[in-house]
């Protein structure tokens, strides 16, 4: 008798232990493909992005939440007046994950490989034709010179993952919070805690709380979702509206629409000099007027209503008013005027002719759209902008190719009339964006590469693009900047639609989780995540 | 059987070689082959743009390219990924495991099955049990791979349930037909007659004489279960050589799938041409 009680005793204090052991202290959440690159100094996609985020570390740090600049592994910095140096006082006993030192040297390593134009790194094309160099004070301090003044000096280090000079392990030594334990190519990656990070919380315990993350790699959205659902990941960081609102069903609590995030969706016009499409077409594309009337006639408010089921607001112009300091907040709002629009085309000598809108030479204004296939919303939209231009005698084709033919025709052969695709802003500063607003820029979609700016207001966009890029007056760059946002929405080289909802699902056990709308939106303050009791392994 | 042997060595090379050919020209030809979809990260200088648009210019003359391939494929290098920049060969090491378990357990489950229903048939002889079985073969052939695929996503169930119920509903209308019509033959009637039964008919009288036309096609049914491998790995995220070819396709990483084609090539052809051998041992024996 005396044994069966003590074993069953034993049972009922064994239970809650048995309990406690499964539960998980392994975040899990999906990568969508495989990372292009471990090197933190050539991530140009999603995922190594993502790998790059919890794995390295940075001098300076724009806070996901006030998009504050704050300190990491400098201490503190100052720019020089003319914007051509900064110095940084570096963090004492920092170790990378494998042990080795962190210091100056690391720095220097770091900008020298970057500016070496057979690295590529798109981190030095930020800098433009300047050159950047690293002069090592001391073991904890480094000057880093530019040949040419760089504006927002500073916030552009938020980007530059400072990588190993002396570690076997080169780019693989993390200094972030989580360095790279397993990986299997298609199939997951295993990020283990860095038992050397730096970090600590205010009552002193070394961060991060969460000892492993387990990022499948898996491509399928719906299976993303689902699993979700099944409680077998913890997060889905960016999510689009049908799987927000499908989750949103039965897990009300998890799902998080943080607002308008810094992506943009947006339709433009070749205006390609010599793209083979019919001149009379190519001279409606390059008039102000008609993409300024085009503009007016289609119905965002109802894009985002409809086709992003309310996830998402008309844009205003090329920035998002995410983005708190660079949005021109005397923009006007977007508006759908018919009449407006018609004025407009009319003054060009438009004409509607039984209900078809014929150009002065009496051709019928007809184009074609062309967008990505399998991404809904692009092609709910085009079908919505078809619709509304129909109204004013307009006939639209949709064209949905895969993005490979899509970009071949954007970028190469400018075999296309108008495209829809969208901008993903992972920045906030315009130096971001030279690329896109200088004319010989290779992301000028509308006309990319122009030998010299063919329009006035391109030369003054090109004028003021520069001068932003070099003034280190924060005040004086907005002024500029404001003025390029001026001008794109009183011209439309890109009429820009709509921006989409930072939209994200976060499970109830993970705690301390603060969706924003920049990346990455939900575990951009990964040192301080923990998982709750109701996170259980499977 | 040796002049056999060596004219289908001959065929089977002759076949990989220009399977391949084929597959990398209509990848050159294909839409978008020119260009990388990094070129359109706004960050990238004109110097980065140009550096991408080089990476594809040496695969430009699709004849040069193709004549290197089959050179450094001889010493098993089947040159980088356009997309990623890994070994090809890596890649695919990396990612076999996935596919043997998937495609090849999806495929010996579709033999079962179908072998299995099909003598079912055979013995039973029952109406009701053929119009079952043929309407669910029917059924799975007439949804499509991804279909299937979508729902063991749905279902929680192993993808390798979807290769077999793909490649079974093709396998078993023919057993089905070979163990029916050996079944009406002479020397098995016959037997039937003499009182044996239905078991020892099968066992002794049918499949012996079956085996030559089930032979033939093994080699087919190993082309559908890598075939409906492709959907079925890329829809439920299987990290196997099917989703890395869907993958390539949508990159047109060139490398990545003329590698695949030859692999693809060189597994259907081999297994048909084995197939063709034994049948023909088979034959011998029996004359």
């Amino acid at each position: 008798m005396k044994r069966t009680v003590l074993a069953v005793l034993a049972c009922l204090l064994l239970l809650p232990l048995g309990l406690l052991a499964q539960v998980r202290n392994e975040l899990r959440f999906y990568l969508h493909s495989d990372p292009r690159t471990f090197d933190p100094l050539l991530v140009t996609d999603e995922s190594s992005d993502t790998i790059s985020f919890l794995t390295t570390g940075r001098l300076v740090c724009v806070n996901r939440e006030t998009q504050a600049l704050e300190p990491e592994l400098a201490t503190s910095w100052k720019t020089s007046r003319d914007g051509r140096t900064i110095t940084f006082k570096l963090r004492d006993r920092v170790f990378y994950s494998d042990g080795s030192r962190f210091d100056a040297e690391d720095v220097a390593a770091t900008i020298k490989r970057m500016m070496d134009p057979n690295t590529h790194s798109p981190f030095a094309d930020i800098f433009g034709a300047g050159t950047l160099t690293a002069r090592i004070v001391s073991p904890l301090e480094v000057k880093i010179i530019s040949s040419t003044p760089v504006a927002g000096f500073d916030r552009i280090f938020d980007q530059i993952a400072i990588v190993s000079s002396r570690s076997p392990l080169k780019e693989k030594a993390a200094l972030g919070p989580y360095f790279i334990a397993d990986y299997k190519p298609g199939s997951f990656i295993y990020l283990k805690r860095n038992p050397n990070y730096w970090k600590r919380d205010g009552a002193g315990k070394q961060l991060p709380y969460i000892d492993g993350i387990r990022l499948e790699i898996q491509a399928n959205r719906d299976i993303e979702t689902l699993r979700f659902l099944r409680g077998e990941i913890d997060l889905i960081n960016s999510l689009d509206s049908e799987h927000y609102d499908q989750i949103a069903q039965s897990a009300p609590a998890s799902v998080h629409d943080a607002g308008p995030s810094l992506d943009s969706e947006q339709m433009w016009f070749n205006q390609v000099a010599n793209a083979p499409i019919p001149p009379y077409k190519r001279a409606w594309f390059r008039s102000t007027n008609f993409r300024r009337a085009i503009a007016f006639a289609i119905n965002k408010q109802d894009l985002a209503r409809v086709a992003f089921g309310s996830h998402a607001q008309p844009a205003v112009g090329p920035i998002s008013p995410a983005n708190k300091f660079w949005f021109n907040r005397n923009l006007p709002p977007a508006k759908y005027d018919v009449n407006a629009a018609m004025k407009l085309l009319q003054q060009d000598r438009f004409r509607l002719d039984g209900g078809t809108l014929r150009d002065e030479g009496g051709n019928p204004v007809e184009f074609s759209i062309i967008t990505n296939a399998g991404n809904m919303y692009r092609e709910r939209m085009a079908t919505m902008i078809q619709q509304d231009l129909s109204k004013i005698g307009i006939k639209v084709n949709v064209v949905t190719l895969d993005f490979p033919s899509l970009i071949e025709r954007i970028t190469e052969k400018f075999n296309y009339e108008a495209a829809l695709l969208g901008n993903i802003n992972a920045g906030l500063d315009p130096n971001e964006q030279m690329n896109m607003w200088l004319s010989s820029g290779e992301s000028h979609q509308w006309n990319p590469r122009e030998k010299s700016p063919e329009t006035a207001w391109e030369a003054e966009i090109d004028k003021l693009m520069k001068a932003q890029s070099v003034s280190t007056n924060p005040a004086q760059r907005k002024k500029y900047f404001d003025r390029v946002q001026e001008i794109v929405v009183q011209q439309e080289p890109f009429i820009y639609l709509v921006n989409r909802d930072a939209l994200s699902a976060i499970s109830p056990s993970v705690i301390g989780a603060h969706p924003v709308v920049l990346r990455p939106e939900t575990f951009w303050n990964i040192e301080y995540l923990r998982l709750g009791s109701n996170a259980r392994g499977k | 059987m040796r002049a056999l042997i060596i004219r289908q060595l001959l065929t089977i090379a002759a076949t990989v070689i220009l399977g391949g050919f084929l597959c990398a020209i209509f990848v050159r030809v294909a839409p978008g082959f020119d260009v990388d979809m990094q070129q359109l990260d706004g960050r990238l200088s004109a110097q980065a743009v140009e550096a991408l648009r080089a990476k594809r210019q040496s695969s430009r003359n699709i004849v040069a390219f193709y004549g290197q391939y089959m050179r450094n494929a001889l010493h098993g290098n089947f040159g980088k990924s356009l997309v990623s920049d890994h070994s090809v060969r890596q890649l695919i090491a990396e990612r076999l495991p996935a596919t043997i378990q998937v495609a090849g357990g999806g495929l010996a489950l579709a033999w079962l099955i179908a072998f299995s229903l099909a003598m079912a048939v055979a013995v039973l002889r029952s109406r009701a049990a053929d119009m079952f079985a043929m309407s669910a073969a029917s059924l799975f052939l007439a949804l499509p791979a991804a279909v299937i695929g979508l729902a063991c996503v749905f279902a929680d169930a192993p993808p390798l349930l979807a290769i077999a119920a793909i490649v079974s509903a093709r396998l078993f209308p023919y057993v089905r037909s070979v163990l029916t019509r050996t079944g009406n033959m002479p020397h098995v009637l016959a037997a039937r007659a003499r009182g044996a039964g239905e078991l020892r008919i099968l066992f002794m009288h049918v499949l012996p004489v079956a085996a030559q036309p089930l032979l033939a096609i093994i080699g087919i049914s190993v082309a559908v279960a890598l075939g409906a491998d492709i959907p079925v790995e890329a829809l439920c995220g299987i990290p196997g050589i099917g989703q890395l070819a869907w993958q390539a396709a949508l990159g047109r990483d060139l490398p990545v799938i003329v590698t695949l084609t030859v692999l693809v090539t060189i597994i259907t052809v081999t297994l048909n041409s084995a197939c063709d051998v034994a049948a023909e041992a088979v034959r011998g024996q029996h004359a």
